[in-house]
């Protein structure tokens, strides 16, 4: 028979797939947060301290938090490693979160990991203004030294940053705005703002990538791939005005009723290490173990007074009052 | 059951009755499975949708849809996209349309090469033009610097192009598919009576096309308004009615907005399927029945050819560049900004892994999409129950429903227990298996509609029971119908990425997911270079595929779509 020859052909293809994606070693699930290559760098991290392989999609972290959020109970994976402060204390809140006294993190800086050994804080990271040196100097521009210089009118649709709502970075961006501005005056700032942007990307980093490219001028964004940009050539330039940034966590935390839950703790207690903080640190971001940070140096960084509890607690709030001024009412 | 009874002998065996009532009643029975699954994998997850989009916190309510409707936001993503869709389906129509007409009674040494062209965007994801835009017209693109224009690419314009571009393949296609079964004779008598071409295509070959170009049109006009990647890479601020669902969903975890929006995406598109159904209904467009006869090619009127011509070939150069650009961009470190020469993009393994999950979805979701679309195709024409229409209906429904909706759909259908199944493999099967039903179920009626009865009666006139006639005459028969399904369903798996986007898990991730991510977060050459493996591995695919079939002494190009 025609047919049953091809069919036995197509079968003995499905089959042998089958069987070579059951052969792996011990596999966790996780959501990760950072930016692509740097999710891929724990990835690989966590394989050599540990000998656990990391399974993992790309999302930021509003992204994460809508997933746990709908998914909840049933969460499709084991464990967060890098998402925001507002789900970390929602989980900690909802019990999305199974508390877990790690060994690792002993000794660490306190703020890390909670109280209650919840969470675990892999390390802050931050955002910082950044320009195309060449286009920059095609224009007879310089970088705003001031977060106010932004509103000129001249860089008009030549601005990009994240979107608050799906995006980590903004939601930073926007609650160190507030704190710094006050929040009735932050909210004419945002929208003054509003103004010069050409659109809001959806993930925390892809405005560095845009500004590098030459797309446009000027970015808010996270610092975490500046360096890297930087160092492949990317004709990049950077600043943290002078009212200074803000800074949020990158959390991890474990799913309660995983079947993983040894693996899970071993990559925590991997994180808690001194030479998990080296690396981050080379990366730019603030560690829990103090360690040399490449982007930024030895300096402490100049941070807007910020209180993450009350940006948590406020963040649906601002979210609508987002949504109503900037997406709800078209321009 | 009476009617099993009947048969039975009364000293008979409970097993050997069941036997026999299984053996009396088995198209009923397999109609009965194939409507569950339908109904189960197409139409709840549908439900779920509309559900969702009027049940709030507090119960049932209508302020979703108060909120779009008042919102001047959303009023304009809805006008957007219908606009988008329309422009798109009559620019797509009319390149197929040359396409089409020359590839088959244009000059020889064209044809073949101007069809290899035309369907080379059919493997490739839909928003890889969107990624070549940006190298080409973004605002440091290569033309945007050499002529200094003014124009920009993010908004409107940007997207109808891309999205022109991507799905103008789908409609040569379809049109294709049409005029090659359309006998020429009647154009040549026509001729032969002193009408000149252009009167000829006005007044018979389109007219006779029109189920093709109608089919077209549906098919064109849903994929434009459902696939959203040129749309979210592309549309700065513009709105649109499934980037917005997507990131309602995806990023904001706002449910029942993004249902709202689903609602609203489906509605012009369900509009149509039953416009498009209603008009077909009752008109003859066979010509004459048989073979068609071989006669020698017209020699088609320069003022006719010219134009035709010059429309293919801007089309076919575009896609040439746009697929030249991708090439070069996953050689190049960073096009248009360092532009050195690396191998890094390509040997990028988690690219690979994707690529491989990829292939394995498509190759499960082509087996069972196949098997169950030429299941019902039988069922649909042998079968003689209440309600045979309906399932052909809802089977040819997938032609009508955006990707988008059914994605979420799966999503919210799925999501829970005793009904988990996200989080795995086998959802993103099933999705594009009942998304893509409909070519496998249509390539199968209309082929059973060419075997006669007889041979069938024959079979069980000699004496064999139902299994033995389907697994010995009519599966073999079918076969080409099978193959049709299993292709498109294995192609369109590959590379689509509306519905699968809500449904990628850790470890579960798709190549056309990764290379948006990648994409839409700017790293062109990762993305480009993830694209040319994924066409490589359907290239690869397609021709072991076209191999194993010659093998067999069956012509895929023969399929009946």
């Amino acid at each position: 028979m025609k047919g049953k020859s091809i069919f036995t052909v197509v079968a003995a293809i499905v089959s042998v797939v089958f069987l070579v994606s059951y052969v792996s070693a011990q596999e966790v699930r996780v959501y990760m947060g950072l930016s692509p290559e740097n999710n891929v760098k724990v990835v690989n991290f966590v394989k050599e301290k540990t000998g656990i392989q990391i399974l993992q999609t790309f999302q930021s972290f509003g992204e994460i938090e809508a997933k746990v959020k709908s998914e909840a109970p049933n969460f499709n994976a084991d464990m967060v490693t890098g998402c925001g402060s507002p789900l970390a204390f929602m989980a900690k809140k909802n019990k999305w979160a199974a508390p877990y006294d790690s060994p690792g993190w002993k000794g660490a800086t306190s703020e890390f990991f909670d109280p209650d050994k919840y969470w675990f804080n892999m390390s802050n990271f931050t955002f910082v203004l950044v320009g195309n040196r060449d286009k920059l100097k095609e224009k007879g521009y310089t970088l705003p030294n001031s977060w106010r210089g932004l509103l000129d009118p001249k860089w008009k649709d030549q601005i990009v940053m994240p979107s608050p709502l799906s995006s980590g970075t903004a939601n930073m961006i926007r609650y160190t705005f507030l704190a710094l501005y006050g929040e009735e005056k932050g909210w004419k700032f945002i929208a003054d703002l509003d103004k010069n942007i050409h659109h809001y990307s959806r993930s925390g980093n892809a405005p560095t990538d845009l500004v590098g490219r030459g797309e446009f001028l000027l970015g808010i964004t996270s610092h975490e791939n500046v360096k890297k940009r930087i160092d492949e050539g990317y004709p990049l330039i950077w600043t943290i005005p002078e009212e200074g940034t803000g800074y949020d966590g990158t959390f991890a935390f474990i799913f309660p009723g995983t079947k993983m839950t040894d693996a899970c703790k071993k990559i925590i207690d991997a994180m808690g290490s001194l030479e998990f903080s080296k690396m981050m640190a080379e990366m730019g971001y603030v560690t829990p173990r103090p360690a040399y940070n490449a982007l930024f140096g030895d300096k402490p960084l100049n941070y807007v007074k910020l209180d993450l509890g009350w940006a948590a607690e406020n963040r649906p709030k601002w979210n609508d009052i987002w949504k109503e001024k900037f997406r709800t009412e078209f321009k | 059951m009476a009617k099993a009874e009947a048969f039975a002998l009364p000293e008979s065996t409970l097993w050997e009755r069941i036997k026999t009532f299984v053996n009396a009643e088995l198209i009923n029975i397999l109609a009965v499975l194939l409507f569950l699954l339908l109904a189960f994998f197409l139409l709840y997850p549908i439900l779920a949708v509309l559900i969702k989009s009027i049940r709030g916190p507090q119960g049932y309510t209508l302020s979703y849809y108060v909120k779009f409707l008042s919102k001047g936001y959303y009023y304009q993503s809805l006008i957007n996209t219908l606009l988008l869709g329309t422009i798109n389906t009559i620019i797509c129509l009319g390149v197929g349309f040359c396409l089409a007409y020359l590839t088959t009674r244009g000059p020889l040494g064209l044809r073949k090469p101007l069809k290899l062209l035309t369907m080379m965007p059919l493997i490739a994801p839909p928003y890889l033009f969107a990624l070549s835009l940006i190298i080409l017209f973004g605002r440091n693109g290569i033309i945007t610097n050499a002529f200094h224009l003014k124009w920009s690419i993010y908004g409107f314009s940007g997207v109808v192009i891309a999205q022109t571009l991507a799905f103008i393949p789908l409609a040569y296609l379809m049109i294709e598919n049409t005029i090659r079964s359309l006998n020429p004779n009647l154009e040549e008598s026509a001729y032969d009576m002193g009408a000149t071409e252009a009167t000829i295509i006005r007044t018979v070959t389109i007219p006779l096309l029109t189920p093709g170009i109608l089919k077209a049109g549906l098919l064109v006009f849903v994929m434009t308004i459902a696939e959203f990647g040129n749309a979210a890479i592309l549309g700065g601020r513009t709105p649109f009615l499934a980037p917005d669902t997507y990131t309602m969903i995806i990023g904001e975890g706002d449910f029942e907005m993004g249902s709202v929006l689903s609602v609203m995406l489906i509605m012009p598109c369900i509009i149509i399927f039953f416009m498009h159904n209603y008009m077909l209904k009752g008109k003859g467009y066979t010509t004459i029945s048989g073979k068609p006869v071989a006669s020698e090619p017209r020699k088609m009127t320069p003022y006719i050819k010219i134009p035709f011509i010059i429309v293919s070939f801007a089309a076919g150069l575009a896609i040439v560049i746009c697929f030249g650009l991708v090439l070069v961009a996953s050689f190049v470190k960073i096009l248009g900004v360092k532009n050195e020469i690396v191998f890094s993009h390509i040997k990028d393994l988690e690219c690979n892994l994707a690529i491989y999950n990829s292939t394995k979805v498509s190759l499960i979701a082509a087996l069972i999409g196949a098997t169950i679309g030429t299941l019902l195709a039988y069922v649909i024409v042998r079968g003689k129950f209440f309600g045979r229409s309906f399932i052909e209906m809802i089977s040819l429904s997938g032609f009508a429903l955006p990707g988008t909706v059914i994605g979420i759909g799966y999503l919210l259908a799925f999501n829970a227990p005793p009904l988990k199944l996200t989080g795995g493999i086998i959802i993103l099967a099933l999705n594009c298996v009942f998304r893509f039903l409909a070519v496998g179920v249509e390539a199968g009626i209309s082929k059973l509609h060419q075997i006669s009865i007889e041979i069938e009666e024959a079979s069980s006139d000699l004496g064999a029971n139902f299994m033995t006639t389907f697994y010995k005459v009519v599966l073999p028969l079918m076969f080409p119908a099978f193959i049709a399904g299993f292709i498109y369903t294995f192609m369109t798996t590959m590379v689509s990425l509306s519905a699968v986007v809500f449904l990628v898990s850790p470890g579960f991730e798709l190549a056309a997911v990764r290379i948006f991510d990648r994409a839409i977060y700017g790293e062109i050459g990762l993305a480009s270079a993830t694209t040319m493996k994924l066409v490589i591995i359907v290239i690869i695919c397609m021709i072991l595929l076209n191999f194993a079939t010659r093998k067999t002494g069956l012509d895929i190009s023969k399929k009946g779509g």
